[in-house]
């Protein structure tokens, strides 16, 4: 059984749980023993972004603790994979955060010594730190029962058979230039038996930018409003669905659109592998899909 | 003390409803930036040994920098040995008042310049202007923009917000305050005959020429000028004055750095693998020579650049003034250049107008003229960290407490709660139950606060009714008890 611990993001924790509990059970199909360090809020990315970098530490501190084993010495040598529901999240943990913690200590007063072991600490998390897609990328490529990962999904469509479903990708920029990651989730979409379109200027930002957004509401609307004409585009060209791996872009998107009175499906990647890996990537499915938020739709 | 730039014409919010409210504006801005940076992507993909050239150009330009003054001390002994005239100016009064004074003593009436952003940063063109000189933009952009009033929109193209039928309005207008016959239409070359038309009586009036410079060879004395319209040359050969107003940055130590470094602005501002015209000036006309400036003064911009020699923010004295990250920035592309109200605008805009300026000048830009994307990082031929400098402004203004009270406790009482899951968690609680007031169709329309900003311009869904962690712990307990 191979171990991974989740990171569902504070934005996933609070408005999309389903997207958490879709990855959970697609890692769970995969063979997967998945744990959730209760401990984790938020990687702070969005206070460091707005120049508030003590306060993005103290956030960064606590994320650090929560995936680090609870004690020394049931430590294993080879402690899990963190699997991120965000490539913007998992970039400012590999990126910025060992840096941050370093130099928040020293301004804390602390030592240097003290400054370099937050470094580790927060170095040691970045090494773990994987986002979904690219993880589930290179499990794609391993033969089934290697590391005891089970391949479930819907598979490439074979062809001959009808033409596959056609879905709009949206790579989130950090994911994209910080994790370089631009491959992983067309690849994940297509193993998961769709055919991923780009948009038109897909390299362009779709406006959340943190605080940005929240501090220039029109001008970050006037940039959802261009990425939205160019999937305008691409519904015209029949596909069903915008997925990405970054909730962020799909909030900004998404709450867009709605505000134009206009619908139109936007999914979590980890949600549009759940339904392939059940053979329920359709149209109807997809749609009752991205109406729900919760983690249990049933529920009251 | 940091630099002095003029300041912007409006405030922030000002240029910014400007901006948004000009659909014409930002279809051409999007037009122009786009194809700019097709033509930049198409020409390194044609071209094998550009990469590596931009590499070495990098080294040269920021070796050249570590070693500043000495190369100015070796630039200014050779142009002197030349016959030629140097001068270091602190910032803008400086430079008004040398060339004020060249202008007196040579009976100056008529300026042309050829294209400069030095001169823009210093309003130079008012200030000759204001002391009763008549001053003539020749290039193309620039002379439109003179025409309209503004300035200029992006450093390199300076008129790539206005449409075909703009300028020829502006044309008209010029025409007709002249006396002239009006361009005969709006295509390209109709416009572009009338403004030859036009420039070459400046051209042939003119006593004194102003010119920028891309690039300073240190070990002999000579400015480059790289153009596309020929206007730099007759700026700097036929008057009888040629002054160049160029920044301490400019410099490069041999003419083999210069070799790797010449194409650059054109690789990667317009996708060219050279500009049409490369110029290279070396003290003024000589014994024997039939073209040329009687006298030739280069004036030496500091305004603010010295200083940050040795900062973290040092490397963008590397920029080359190319534009290749205005043309990749998703909000240059949505607002245009000039609700960034500083001649600079785009990433290197939101970076250099606070530098030079003074972070008081800008305190709106690295905020609010960015989304953190990174394109400006990949698209930087000079590799400036732009990105790194913008969260390093934005936390400078933090420490410096410029923003609202308002923000900083709600940042302050955020870092609090959710740097423990606690905190985090009852947050969650809290918020679940205050959204009420403003979830309407089981959407949220408003919210308090920062946050509000959110719902200014888009629907968010409300919080969830159970975040994951409690779907998790409900699980797991559900599970140990089965």
């Amino acid at each position: 059984m191979v171990r991974a611990q989740l990171f569902v993001t504070c934005m996933v924790d609070l408005f999309r749980p389903r997207a958490g509990v879709a990855a959970v059970q697609v890692l769970e199909r995969r063979g997967v023993e998945v744990e959730f360090p209760g401990g984790q809020s938020c990687c702070g990315q969005f206070a460091y972004n707005a120049g508030h970098h003590r306060e993005a530490a103290a956030m960064g501190r606590q994320l650090v603790r929560a995936f680090e084993p609870s004690d020394a010495a049931s430590s294993p040598a080879d402690p899990p994979t963190v699997i991120a529901l965000s490539g913007s999240c998992a970039a400012m943990i590999k990126h910025e955060m060992p840096d941050l913690l370093e130099r928040d200590a020293l301004q804390r007063g602390r030592t240097p010594a003290t400054a370099a072991r937050w470094r580790r600490r927060a170095e040691t998390l970045a090494d773990r730190v994987v986002e979904l897609s690219e993880w589930l990328d290179r499990q794609a490529g391993l033969e089934p029962g290697q590391v005891g990962i089970r391949a479930e999904s819907g598979g490439p469509a074979s062809s001959g058979g009808p033409a596959p479903l056609k879905v709009a990708s949206h790579t989130g920029c950090h994911m994209r230039r910080l994790l370089g990651a631009t491959e992983a989730p067309l690849s994940v979409l297509r193993h998961a038996g769709v055919e991923p379109v780009e948009l038109d200027d897909a390299e362009q930002c779709c406006g959340f930018g943190g605080s940005f957004g929240l501090l220039e509401p029109d001008i970050s609307a006037a940039m959802a409003d261009a990425k939205l004409a160019n999937l305008a585009t691409a519904r015209g060209d029949g596909v069903t669905c915008l997925v990405s791996s970054d909730l962020g872009c799909l909030m900004q998107l998404g709450g867009r659109l709605d505000r134009q009175g206009d619908a139109f499906s936007m999914l979590h990647l980890a949600e549009a592998v759940d339904l392939a890996d059940q053979h329920r990537l359709t149209p109807a499915e997809i749609e009752r899909t991205a109406r729900s938020q919760e983690a249990d739709p049933d529920a009251r | 003390m940091p630099g002095e730039l003029p300041p912007a014409a409006a405030s922030w919010p000002e240029r910014r409803r400007h901006a948004l409210a000009d659909p014409a504006m930002r279809a051409a801005v999007a037009k122009s930036t786009r194809s700019l940076t097709a033509k930049k992507e198409a020409v390194f993909a044609a071209y094998p040994a550009a990469e590596a050239m931009r590499t070495r150009a990098v080294i040269a330009r920021r070796g050249s920098l570590a070693r500043v003054d000495a190369l100015l001390d070796e630039l200014t002994c050779q142009v002197e040995a030349r016959g030629g005239h140097v001068v270091r100016a602190a910032g803008p009064a400086d430079v008004g008042h040398y060339v004020l004074d060249v202008a007196r003593r040579r009976g100056v009436q008529r300026v042309v310049k050829s294209k400069s952003m030095a001169t823009e940063e210093i309003a130079l063109n008012e200030q000759l202007e204001n002391a009763g000189l008549h001053v003539r933009e020749t290039d193309l952009g620039e002379y439109i923009i003179q025409l309209a009033g503004e300035r200029p929109a992006h450093i390199l193209v300076p008129a790539s917000h206005k449409t075909r039928q703009q300028v020829r309005a502006l044309f008209d207008r010029e025409a007709a305050a002249c006396a002239v016959d009006p361009p005969a239409g709006d295509a390209t070359p109709e416009l572009t005959a009338f403004a030859r038309r036009q420039l070459r009586a400046d051209f042939l009036a003119a006593d004194m020429g102003i010119s920028g410079g891309n690039f300073l060879v240190a070990e002999t004395g000579t400015l480059v000028l790289i153009t596309n319209e020929g206007n730099g040359r007759m700026t700097t050969s036929l008057p009888r004055v040629h002054v160049a107003v160029v920044g301490i940055d400019k410099i490069v130590a041999t003419w083999a750095d210069l070799a790797d470094l010449l194409q650059q602005p054109a690789l990667s501002g317009t996708g060219q693998r050279l500009s049409t015209y490369t110029t290279f000036i070396t003290g003024p006309r000589r014994d024997g020579e039939l073209d040329g400036p009687e006298e030739f003064h280069l004036v030496l911009l500091d305004n603010g650049r010295h200083e940050l020699l040795g900062t973290e923010f040092a490397d963008v004295l590397a920029c080359i003034r190319c534009g290749a990250c205005l043309n990749v920035c998703p909000v240059f592309r949505t607002i245009g250049g000039q609700a960034y109200g500083s001649m600079y605008s785009g990433p290197i805009g939101v970076v250099l107008t606070p530098l030079l300026g003074g972070l008081e000048r800008a305190p709106e830009l690295p905020k609010s003229a960015c989304a953190l994307c990174y394109a400006c990082a990949d698209a930087c031929p000079m590799e400036i960290d732009l990105p790194r400098h913008i969260l390093a402004l934005r936390r400078t203004e933090v420490e410096r407490g410029m923003e609202p009270w308002t923000d900083r406790l709600t940042f302050e009482l955020w870092g609090r709660f959710w740097a423990s899951p606690a905190g985090f968690r009852f947050t969650g609680r809290i918020a679940r139950l205050g959204q009420r007031v403003y979830v309407r169709d089981g959407r949220l329309k408003g919210a308090p606060g920062l946050v509000g900003g959110w719902t200014a311009t888009r629907n968010a869904p409300p919080l969830a009714r159970e975040p994951f962690h409690e779907w998790w712990s409900r699980r797991r307990a559900s599970r140990a008890g089965s």
